[in-house]
């Protein structure tokens, strides 16, 4: 080894900063703030949760501002859709109608200049030539049934002019003239109503449950598990029916039946978390300080549980909007004239054939719901995943 | 002296993670001669464990061999192709983990799994191979060896668990094994065993062992010469006498000072290493041990030192070891004279 | 290994009386009786009906006489379709049902599992990607819009495939789509982060420290040990197949139990709902058990654990 030369000086006992040789390098976080720090990067698990509070702030107050009610019918302007295509009619006068033609219903209606729907425009049937006559001023219009071809009274075929958003119903309306809009937001009303009331639900049997069960430990745990193991087992969907069928239909009773049911996995989360931390010695030590037996549960064990609770909540209430719109749509959720996600979905399959995009907002309605949720709750879990920590 | 059985020089691997590079291997060389037992000592993070999975290309998924060879009878094992190096793992290397009760499958017999690997590598029978699987569960000393070849890992105690790892890695004579902390999850009369068991087939096979540990008490026990690593280097490397009798290092020292000598009588302070191992993704420019080491000088903190030879045979990382560092006992004060 | 076998067969009875007891009651809880939503009926016509049904009894003996019907596996007649036992309703619908329900169940094994391997092993890579946003899209959105859309593009639209009915072997195409999807989706995900943590194991080292092949360690060690959890969520997946099957079987207008069901609730059907209900029970049971046993197979710690 060839020893090349040091200066001097650099044989000098090194500079000491204090306490530089205990500094780790990486700044800690507490558990709470990197759990925050790993939630906040989560830019899908962000995105769901900005939506969930876009959502619930629409479904308060969108129903508040929205010209429309949910149950106001008007027969004449039925199903119209969101969107259309113009047509324009000069009559001799020089007067212009402009109007667009629904081929479901094979009717035509008078539209403002600025996109409202002035109302229907009644022509006279033939049920024989299959073909229905308007007339604007002094001029006449035919519609031909089976080609579906508007034709003017100069042998001129009409052809559609530019698209229009609907400005009176900007989702258009459904089967009975009700304003889809209006009804979409109630229904979003009904849905998360009925998933935060029941998870609720579902979260206080399934704490008290599970942190009775937990905490009294021994015969009485082994029993109460067996119960949970044997209700975990019941198809528990079914049972929800089973509730609906007794109560009859109606929003009280959908969330009485979704919420006496889906509680076993929060008890048995509840029940493991307990049983964890019932050895750990800050619980011993406020049991020999003279800690009550529920001060122990609400102060001591809840907090350090709340982790796994919150993901198992999270997740619960996309499976209770599911299983809410599931039973509306096979007729057990709420009665009409109410709505819901699930009931709009199911009279919008009703009329899947003639009006097919009437389809479209309850199904995006409910399936971003789920992505939201979904999305919130892998990434919560994630986040609160300590393995995952570096 | 016979040619080694193995010859590292200059291996560096790296982590690469999302919060950037990890160095967790800087630069290690050392040399294994066949039959001989090199016992590696370091704390956790040191890189001595990444050292031997480097070795044998089991690195997880984000860590990569960035430099250095291997030369493991004349093939270097970094950059042998994938399939040439699975050969020889399990077959002329064997390899024994820290955790008895993760490293085996839970969900297949031990024999199984002492089977598979026989007929991996040799061409037998299936009841030739069941039959070797009994005789090396004898070697262990796993009573009713053909018995217990049909148990899970669960029927298991971890001592026993670690005789079937051992097993597992003798099954096709090893000319190298491979013992990653193959004591530290067992309990302290279980390691006096487990240990004792390695070093008799050791001394009986004929076979090189690197054994790695944290504990300087294995290493006293088994071991012929000592790797004492730390930052991802080798701080220092000496015959097991040396290491105890003459630490040259002031980590080695440290350590040394850290662990009770009940030779010593009862007396003796225990002293621990102030402060944690260095942040291997921003490493230390210089010494690693610099920033905890009671002797840093400023040049400690801005040039790493070379390795020197303080006698054939024993190097040691350390700038005291330079002809015009000031003298500190026990560490350089009797190279002068 | 037999008293566990012999444990989980009391359980399974256990819980089976537990949901008869539970839908008996549950039933007969409901106001009012079976026939009151008829229209008004002369007191003797009634007298004569509760005669037959025996409705006059103390609820207890009714549920006695209701058991014995389910020992000799009776679910008794059915009370708005006059003639017919529930028995004939499920044995009607179960041929429709168990065949989309069972090419579904091997649609979420054949499907589900292979994409959660391939999206494992090339984590992060683009296969990953694809499969996870697919899997994302198939557990977020409901059954029964899946249904509704693909019966719109597919049938309506593009005329693949009939609207309704199994006549037509391309009839099975969307109801086993649609009553599968969410479970394909969900058990890929659940392959793959099941893989996922089992490639990150200790004995995966020990494997390829042995010196065995990729394809040993994959599917020896990796894919047994995977597979655990895919096993138990079989379970659930069928009941959720009979739940699911509510609604495709309403929407494709298949004849199957399902719909039977979903027909005796609207007509307040009592004993079909609760003759259906434990008859989808018992399946869900038997499954169970299988699962189980399956499960026994695949992880010997099992008999070690229950053992003690």
């Amino acid at each position: 080894m060839t020893d090349s030369p040091v200066a001097p000086q650099m044989w000098e006992p090194a500079a000491r900063v204090a306490g530089a040789a205990e500094q780790i390098a990486a700044p800690s976080l507490t558990y709470w703030q990197d759990v925050r720090q790993r939630l906040w990067r989560n830019r899908t698990a962000m995105a769901g949760l900005v939506f969930i509070i876009l959502l619930v702030i629409a479904a308060i107050f969108g129903p508040m501002v929205s010209p429309h009610t949910y149950y106001d019918q008007d027969l004449k302007l039925a199903n119209i859709p969101p969107a259309f295509q113009l047509y324009e009619v000069t009559d001799g006068s020089g007067e212009t109608t402009r109007f667009f033609f629904n081929s479901g219903n094979l009717n035509i209606y008078e539209v403002t200049d600025d996109g409202r729907i002035a109302g229907l425009i009644r022509g006279k049937k033939d049920l024989i030539k299959k073909q229905t006559l308007f007339t604007f001023g002094d001029v006449e219009v035919t519609l031909h049934t089976p080609t579906q071809t508007l034709t003017r009274g100069d042998g001129v075929v009409l052809a559609p002019g530019q698209w229009q958003w609907n400005m009176s119903n900007v989702f258009g309306t459904d089967q009975l003239g009700r304003d889809v809009l209006a009804r979409q937001l109630y229904g979003a009303r009904i849905s998360l109503t009925v998933a935060f009331v029941a998870t609720l639900v579902n979260f206080f049997i399934g704490v008290f449950y599970g942190g009775i069960s937990g905490y009294l430990g021994g015969r009485i745990d082994t029993l109460m598990m067996r119960i949970v193991e044997v209700i975990a087992t019941i198809p528990l969907t079914l049972y929800v029916i089973l509730i609906m069928v007794v109560f009859n239909s109606g929003f009280f009773s959908v969330i009485i039946a979704i919420g006496s049911v889906y509680w076993v996995d929060m008890a048995r989360i509840v029940r493991g978390q307990i049983l964890t931390l019932k050895q750990q010695d800050y619980v011993a030590a406020a049991r020999t300080m003279g800690a009550s037996t529920g001060r122990i549960l609400t102060r001591h064990l809840l907090p350090n549980s709340i982790g796994p609770i919150l993901v198992a909540l999270t997740m619960l209430i996309p499976s209770a909007i599911f299983i809410e719109s599931f039973m509306s749509f096979i007729g057990l959720g709420v009665t009409p004239p109410e709505a819901s996600w699930g009931t709009l979905t199911s009279e919008a399959v009703e009329t899947l054939r003639a009006y097919p995009y009437q389809m479209f907002f309850p199904a995006a309605a409910i399936s971003l719901t789920m992505f939201a949720f979904n999305f919130l709750g892998d990434g919560l879990r994630d986040a609160l995943d300590p393995r995952l920590r570096t | 002296m016979t040619a080694p059985l193995l010859s590292v020089s200059d291996l560096r691997t790296s982590f690469f993670t999302s919060r950037g590079e990890v160095q967790a291997v800087r630069g290690v060389s050392f040399e294994l001669r066949p039959g001989e037992i090199l016992g590696i000592v370091g704390e956790s993070g040191s890189g001595k464990s990444i050292t031997c999975m480097s070795l044998l290309g089991l690195l997880k998924s984000n860590g990569r061999v960035i430099g250095g060879s291997a030369l493991f009878e004349g093939q270097d094992l970094l950059t042998l192709d994938d399939r040439d190096l699975r050969r020889l793992r399990g077959d002329e290397i064997g390899m024994i983990f820290q955790d008895p009760m993760t490293s085996l499958n839970p969900t297949l017999t031990v024999g199984e799994q002492v089977i598979e690997t026989i007929l991996r590598h040799r061409r037998i029978s299936r009841a030739a191979a069941r039959q070797r699987a009994i005789e090396l569960f004898e070697l262990v000393r796993i009573p009713s060896a053909a018995k217990r070849l049909r148990s899970y890992p669960h029927e298991f105690s971890g001592g026993m668990r670690q005789r079937v790892m051992i097993a597992i890695a003798l099954s096709c004579d090893p000319k190298l094994l491979i013992a990653d902390e193959p004591t530290t999850a067992l309990d302290v009369t279980i390691q006096r065993q487990v240990l004792a068991l390695l070093k008799e087939l050791q001394s009986r096979l004929g076979m090189a062992v690197i054994l790695i540990t944290h504990d300087l008490g294995v290493i006293a026990e088994t071991a012929d010469r000592v790797l004492v690593m730390y930052g991802g280097m080798v701080m220092e490397e000496a015959p097991v006498r040396r290491i105890f009798a003459r630490p040259s290092h002031p980590y080695t020292r440290g350590l040394l000072a850290s662990i009770p000598d009940l030779r010593d009588g009862a007396h003796q302070r225990l002293t621990p290493i102030p402060g944690s191992p260095p942040d291997m993704r921003h490493p230390p420019a210089g010494c690693p041990f610099a920033p905890r080491c009671t002797h840093a000088m400023a040049q400690c903190a801005n040039v790493l030192p070379p390795v020197y030879d303080v006698e054939p045979g024993h190097g040691s990382r350390c700038w005291l070891h330079h002809p015009e560092a000031p003298r500190v006992e026990g560490v350089n004060d009797r190279e002068l004279a | 290994m037999t008293g566990y076998v012999m444990q989980r067969l009391v359980l399974m009875l256990v819980t089976l009386l537990a949901i008869i007891t539970l839908t008996f009651f549950l039933m007969h809880a409901v106001p009012g009786g079976p026939f009151v939503s008829d229209k008004m009926m002369a007191p003797e016509i009634q007298a004569a009906i509760n005669a037959k049904y025996h409705l006059d009894d103390p609820v207890w003996l009714q549920y006695l006489n209701y058991l014995k019907g389910i020992a000799s596996f009776d679910l008794g007649p059915s009370f708005k379709y006059a003639g017919m036992s529930v028995n004939e309703i499920i044995a009607e619908g179960l041929p429709t049902t168990l065949k989309v329900g069972v090419l579904a169940l091997i649609c979420v094994v054949s499907l589900g599992v292979p994409l959660g391997i391939v999206a494992a092993l090339n984590r992060n890579r683009w296969p990953d990607t694809l499969v996870m946003v697919v899997a994302t899209i198939g557990v977020a959105v409901p059954s029964y819009v899946i249904a509704t859309v693909a019966l719109y593009l597919f049938a309506l639209r593009l005329g693949w495939v009939p609207t309704f009915g199994l006549d037509d072997w391309r009839g099975y195409f969307l109801p086993v789509f649609a009553l599968s999807g969410f479970w394909i989706s969900f058990i890929a995900r659940l392959a793959r982060s099941s893989l996922l943590e089992t490639l990150q194991q200790d004995y995966m080292i020990t494997a390829k420290a042995k010196g065995l092949k990729p394809g040993q360690i994959l599917f020896k060690h990796g894919l047994r040990n995977s597979l655990i959890p895919v096993v138990t969520v079989l379970g659930p997946v069928v009941a959720n197949l009979i739940t699911g099957s509510f609604v495709i079987e309403q929407i494709f207008a298949l004849p199957g139990i399902g719909r039977h069901f979903v027909l005796s609730i609207t007509n307040r059907d009592y004993t079909a709902i609760m003759g259906i209900t434990i008859f989808y029970a018992a399946v869900l049971m038997v499954m169970i058990f299988i699962v189980d046993m399956l499960y026994l197979v695949l992880d010997p710690r099992i008999k070690y654990r229950e053992a003690r």
